[in-house]
C-alpha cells in the first residue's frame, strides 16, 4: 500500500511543488494522476521513488517509510518498482533483449530465468519477433513497448508510468493502454498523463492535481478537465 | 569486455588519453622500479665488500700483519678481519684472470701483497681503523670502501628521491586525465546511470563497469609498457653486458635464494617486474575510475 498523509515538498529554492498530500492506494490499484503542467504528478511519482524525499507530512510504501530522513532502503524498494518514461529510455546500443535484461540482471536473476521472463514480457506487448533488434529501427510505439516490457519483468509489483503515451500519436497511444489494461488487477499502475480521453475510457481511480495540491480523488473513474 | 570496447567506440579520443598517459606513467615506473632495483643491488655488493682492505708491501712479515691484526681485533671495533695471504692472492688473481694466459705468465706469489680485510662493527669506526693503520710500518696502500659506499648510497638515495617525485607528479597527472575523462564518459551514459539507479541499480553495481575498464586499461598499459621496455632492454643487452662487465650477480634486495637477480636478470626477476608494473597499472586504473565515479554518482 502506498499512503501519502499530509505530504508536502519544498524544493531548496522555494518553489512548492505539493502542498499538504493525501491519499492511500491499495496494491494492484490501478490510478491516474492528472492535471496540467506543474500539477506535482511527477513529484508525485518521484516521491514514491524516492527519487526526492518529502518536506512535511508521512509517506510510506508498503513497509518502507520514505518520510525518514536516513532512508537507506533505496535500492530495495526501487527493485519493486517498474518505470516507464516519455521519452522511453531506451539504450541505443543495446538490442530489445538486451534493453530489458537490463531490469533483471539488476534484480541478479540467472541467464535462464532472463531468457525466460524476457520471451514471456515481449509475447505481452506483442514483440516477440523483435528480440535482436536495435531502438534505430522501432518505431515510437515499438520502443515504450520494450520500455514497458523492461518495467514489468522480475516482478516488479508497481509499475511507474510518468505521461507513457505523451510522445505517441493517438492510435499508438491506445495501443499501449491495452497493454496496461492486461496488466491491471496483477501490478500497482501509477499513470501520469494530460489525456483526457484515455482517462475517460478506461474509468479507473483518479487523483486530480493542480499547483501542487490535490484537487479531486475520483474512485469511480471520470475526469472532465 | 564488450561494453569496455562499446566505451572506448564511443569516447575514442578520450580513451586514448587516458590509455597513453597510463602507458606513460607505467613504461617509467617499470624503467625507474628496474634502476633502483639496480643500484640497490650495487649498494649491497659494496656493502658486503670489506670495508677497509690494508695491502702490505711484499717484504713485510706475516708476524708483524698479525700483530697488526690483532690490536685491531683486541680493540673491540673490528666485526671481523681475514688475512690473505701471497698465496691466497695469487690463488684469487688466477681465478680472475683464467681466461687471459699472458696475465699470468711470469706472476708468482712473491710479487703479490699479503692484505687484511677489515669489517667495522659501525660505520663510524671506519675512519678510525683506516688512520690507524696507515700509520703502522710495512703498510703499503689502504682501500677505504666508505667512500665508495656513500657515493653509491649518496647515488641510490637522489636515484630513489627523484623517481618518487617523478612517479607521485606523474600519479597525479593519470588521476587527472582519468577522472576527467572518466567523468565526460559517465555525462554519455548518464541517461543510462539515472535508468539503472531507478530501476534499482546499487551505487557499486553502476560503478562496476567503469571499475572494469580502468582496470583493464592499466593491465593493457602495463602489459604493454612490460614489453616496450623488454624490447628496449634486449635491444641494448649486448652494450649493457659489455659496459658492466666487470658488475657481479647483483640480487634483488637480498632475494637471492628466490632466484631474484637484477643482472643480470633472471626469468623470476623479469616475472616479477610484469608482475609489479601490471597490478600498478590495475591499481591506477581502478583509483582513477573509481574516485571519479563516487563523486558522479554520489550526486545522482
Amino acid at each position: 500500500m502506498i499512503k501519502f498523509d499530509d505530504v508536502s515538498k519544498q524544493f531548496p529554492l522555494g518553489n512548492i511543488a505539493l502542498k499538504n498530500v493525501s491519499f492511500e492506494i491499495k496494491e494492484n490499484e490501478f490510478v491516474f494522476f492528472v492535471g496540467p503542467s506543474g500539477a506535482g504528478k511527477t513529484t508525485i511519482l518521484k516521491l514514491i521513488m524516492n527519487q526526492y524525499a518529502p518536506t512535511s507530512g508521512q509517506l510510506t510504501v508498503d513497509d518502507y517509510n520514505l518520510s525518514d530522513k536516513n532512508f537507506h532502503q533505496v535500492e530495495a524498494l526501487r527493485k519493486r518498482m517498474g518505470v516507464v518514461f516519455q521519452d522511453f529510455k531506451i539504450m541505443p546500443d543495446k538490442n530489445v533483449f538486451e534493453n530489458i535484461a537490463i531490469s533483471l540482471k539488476i534484480l541478479g536473476s540467472s541467464h535462464q530465468q532472463i531468457a525466460e521472463e524476457i520471451k514471456e514480457a515481449l509475447n505481452l506487448v506483442n514483440l516477440s519477433h523483435k528480440t535482436s533488434v536495435f531502438p534505430a529501427q522501432l518505431s515510437a510505439g515499438e520502443l515504450q513497448r520494450v520500455a514497458i516490457a523492461r518495467a514489468i519483468v522480475g516482478d516488479r509489483e508497481i509499475i511507474i508510468a510518468d505521461e507513457p503515451t505523451g510522445n505517441l500519436d493517438p492510435k499508438t497511444a491506445w495501443d499501449i493502454m491495452k497493454i496496461f489494461k492486461k496488466l491491471e488487477n496483477d501490478k500497482t499502475i501509477l499513470f501520469a498523463t494530460h489525456n483526457t480521453d484515455i482517462v475517460n475510457s478506461l474509468r479507473k481511480r483518479v487523483i486530480v492535481m493542480k499547483d501542487g495540491k490535490l484537487m479531486k480523488d475520483n474512485k469511480k473513474g471520470g475526469y472532465e478537465a | 569486455m564488450r561494453e569496455i570496447l562499446t566505451s572506448v567506440k564511443r569516447t575514442p579520443y578520450q580513451s586514448l588519453a587516458s590509455f597513453l598517459i597510463l602507458f606513460f606513467t607505467l613504461f617509467l615506473s617499470l624503467f625507474f622500479f628496474n634502476l633502483t632495483s639496480f643500484f640497490n643491488g650495487i649498494l649491497s655488493f659494496v656493502e658486503t665488500k670489506p670495508q677497509v682492505t690494508v695491502y702490505f708491501q711484499t717484504t713485510t712479515r706475516e708476524s708483524e700483519i698479525f700483530k697488526i691484526r690483532d690490536e685491531i681485533q683486541d680493540s673491540g671495533k673490528a666485526l671481523s678481519i681475514k688475512y690473505v695471504s701471497k698465496d691466497e692472492a695469487l690463488k684469487i688473481y688466477k681465478d680472475l684472470n683464467k681466461n687471459n694466459p699472458l696475465l699470468l705468465e711470469m706472476v708468482t706469489a712473491d710479487i703479490l701483497p699479503p692484505s687484511l680485510e677489515i669489517f667495522a662493527k659501525q660505520p663510524s669506526y671506519l675512519t678510525e681503523i683506516a688512520t690507524y693503520v696507515k700509520r703502522q710500518p710495512g703498510v703499503d696502500e689502504v682501500i677505504f670502501q666508505k667512500d665508495i659506499i656513500d657515493k653509491v648510497l649518496t647515488l641510490t638515495t637522489v636515484l630513489r628521491r627523484t623517481s618518487i617525485f617523478i612517479l607521485v607528479f606523474l600519479l597525479l597527472v593519470s588521476f587527472v586525465v582519468l577522472m576527467t575523462t572518466t567523468a565526460f564518459k559517465i555525462a554519455l551514459k548518464k541517461d543510462e546511470i539515472e535508468l539503472l539507479r531507478l530501476l534499482g541499480a546499487s551505487k557499486f553495481y553502476v560503478q562496476k563497469p567503469f571499475l572494469y575498464e580502468g582496470a583493464i586499461f592499466g593491465l593493457v598499459a602495463g602489459t604493454l609498457a612490460f614489453l616496450i621496455f623488454n624490447a628496449f632492454f634486449l635491444y641494448f643487452y649486448p652494450f649493457l653486458t659489455s659496459y658492466l662487465a666487470g658488475v657481479p650477480r647483483l640480487a634483488f634486495y637480498g632475494l637471492s635464494h628466490l632466484n631474484l637477480y637484477v643482472w643480470p636478470p633472471t626469468p623470476s626477476f623479469v616475472a616479477l617486474s610484469y608482475v609489479f608494473v601490471a597490478l600498478f597499472g590495475i591499481l591506477i586504473g581502478f583509483l582513477g575510475n573509481y574516485l571519479s565515479t563516487s563523486k558522479y554518482i554520489s550526486e545522482q
